[in-house]
């Protein structure tokens, strides 16, 4: 039997080096609370999954420690295998296997059998949307499929904390928005603990309360998506002229209360604001006190692309490939 | 150890469900002895006019013994051919995420491969017997004589599953495979140890496998002599495979 310890996650100086290869994770620090869904977001080959392999004993540490449900992650691995479940960036499952065969393997291998083990599985089954698909072999499933399985598996005993590595790459919207629902609810109402692995920014903004940013290895930014938001970014004003002759006008009117700002459409002026709450009411007093006519007017906020951009100099799509690429670069010179 | 015991219930019997239910793992496995069988037997069976050629029982009972111990091995061999496709397909992280204790693994892949030697030597066992078979032992013999292959195929799935731990590819079939089949083919197979010439005798002389196939073939003929010379080379084995297997198993675990 499992002692009672907190749901958190807890991770000082974690480091993995691979041989003949670049220093994956190197010396991160984390803590993620009871209850909570933390967003492990960075580009890929930024040490995400090799930090999620770490925390969930299938990758041992090159130095650090980190404590799972109040478990060691090297010495105490079979106990940190019993509080977690977890859904890896691959899918791996049998293609011999159904669905159905798939939660009885996972469920024989965690102790559950007879009509306990019966009962979940048709319980996750209808849960994840998938009671019709149950008896068939796998290589007949969707991409969305083998995810919602997959998360199926992962809950199978019942776990204290779920570890998700990228678990909406590669779905549609629609499976998206499904797995994105089943998550919060298990936070919510089942109070787990979620650690996310994503690279998408709208992920991670609308599942995690608390956003981790990792690059190179390097945490450089963590927090509530609100927090970071607001200590690096300011708001961004934009407006549309109705006559375009008068943009030069509405730039000035503008430029009172921020700082130019571009990337918005060519008949758009936009400005940063100086303060990251900038009153919009103002702004428009201020257009309608120089007669300016304006079509469209609307407040951007910050978005954590924004913060990554603040604190790697890159924006966060794309920079995967850049990585990619400069190795693929120096690889050939 | 109940943690051991659900890991390895839950492994073998995907293992087994997966053999039974798939035509193209089950009759490969029937089929590559029961092919050894009837091909040494059929087109081999004068040999028993050999001057020289001391086994009282015939050709069908001196062949079947091998058999009985290649699908042995064998079955440790396909094992581990499980366990490296396992590994390449990344089914093993869910496996090794699942199970508290991961010995369970090793173990449960073990009872598989007993599961699928043991369906195997039933339907040889029948051809045998359809192809009259003579027998000199009694019970406790026939009983030993199975026991040899029960362990012969333990060993097989330590042996492979170590390398498969170690490799963790498909490209490890051939080096599981090569040295069970050197070993088996140059023991005394179709002739006794003692009509063997040159340098042949002498490796089969040495072979390991040799105690355990004239052991067989004592057994099988009611007049075992290297009784203990056999078992204690298999359960010398098994300990050296077992280790050999676990720190396979540990060494992929620091590898991740």
């Amino acid at each position: 039997m499992l002692t009672p310890r907190e749901n958190s996650i807890e991770a000082h100086g974690l480091v993995r080096d691979f041989k003949k290869g670049p220093r994956a994770v190197d010396g991160i620090d984390l803590h993620v609370d009871p209850g909570e869904i933390f967003g492990f977001l960075g580009p890929n080959g930024a040490g995400k999954s090799t930090t999620v392999h770490m925390l969930t004993t299938l990758l041992p540490p090159t130095a650090g420690t980190a404590t799972v449900a109040g478990y060691d992650v090297v010495e105490e691995g079979p106990q940190v295998r019993k509080a977690i479940g977890a859904a890896l960036q691959e899918a791996a499952l049998d293609p011999y296997l159904t669905g159905r065969e798939h939660l009885r393997l996972q469920a024989t291998m965690h102790g559950i059998t007879g009509e306990e083990r019966k009962r979940r599985s048709n319980e996750l089954l209808t849960r994840v949307g998938l009671t019709e698909a149950a008896d068939r072999k796998i290589r007949g499933y969707s991409g969305g499929m083998k995810r919602r399985l997959d998360l199926a598996l992962a809950l199978v005993h019942r776990p204290r904390i779920l570890f998700l590595d990228e678990p909406t790459t590669g779905l549609d919207i629609q499976s998206r928005t499904a797995l994105w629902q089943e998550v919060g609810r298990l936070a919510k109402e089942d109070g787990v603990t979620v650690f996310l692995t994503t690279q998408y920014l709208e992920e991670a903004d609308v599942l995690a309360d608390r956003v981790g940013i990792i690059d190179h290895g390097h945490i450089v930014a963590q927090g509530t998506p609100e927090q970071l938001k607001a200590e690096i970014s300011r708001s961004t004003v934009e407006a549309v002229p109705a006559d375009l002759e008068q943009k030069g006008a509405v730039a000035a009117v503008l430029e009172r209360f921020g700082t130019p700002t571009t990337g918005f459409g060519p008949e758009s002026v936009a400005v940063q604001l100086a303060a990251s709450d900038g009153d919009l009411a103002q702004i428009v007093r201020a257009l309608d006190a120089e007669k300016v006519r304006i079509s469209n007017l609307q407040i951007h906020e910050p978005t954590l692309d924004d913060v990554f951009l603040a604190k790697t100099g890159r924006h966060l799509e794309g920079a995967g490939e850049e990585e990619e690429q400069e190795e693929e670069e120096a690889a050939a010179l | 150890m109940r943690e051991i015991y659900n890991v390895a219930k839950g492994v073998a019997w995907r293992q087994a469900h997966i053999f039974f239910t798939n035509p193209s793992f089950l009759l490969p496995s029937l089929l590559f002895p029961l092919f050894f069988f009837t091909a040494f037997v059929g087109g081999l069976s004068r040999i028993r006019d050999v001057p020289g050629f001391d086994f009282p029982l015939g050709y069908t009972a001196f062949q079947f013994v091998f058999v009985l111990l290649q699908s042995a091995a064998f079955s440790g061999v396909f094992t581990g051919f499980g366990i490296a496709r396992d590994w390449e397909s990344g089914f093993m992280r869910r496996l090794m995420l699942a199970a508290p204790n991961r010995v369970g693994i090793v173990l449960g892949y073990a009872i598989a491969g007993l599961v699928r030697w043991i369906t195997v030597i039933v339907v040889v066992t029948g051809v045998a017997f359809a192809a009259q078979m003579k027998i000199g032992g009694g019970g406790v013999d026939l009983f030993a004589l199975y026991t040899l292959g029960f362990l012969l195929s333990i060993v097989g799935t330590l042996w492979s599953a170590g390398v498969a731990m170690r490799l963790r590819t498909q490209q490890a079939f051939p080096v599981i495979q090569m040295p069970v089949f050197i070993l088996l083919f140059f023991a005394p197979v179709y002739v006794p140890l003692g009509l063997l010439q040159g340098w042949l005798h002498g490796v089969a002389r040495v072979n390991p496998i040799t105690p355990l196939l004239e052991e067989g073939r004592g057994l099988i003929s009611g007049s075992p002599d290297k009784t203990l010379l056999a078992f204690g080379i298999l359960f010398a084995l098994l300990g050296g495979f077992a280790i050999w297997a676990i720190r396979g198993l540990w060494r992929a675990e620091a590898a991740g």
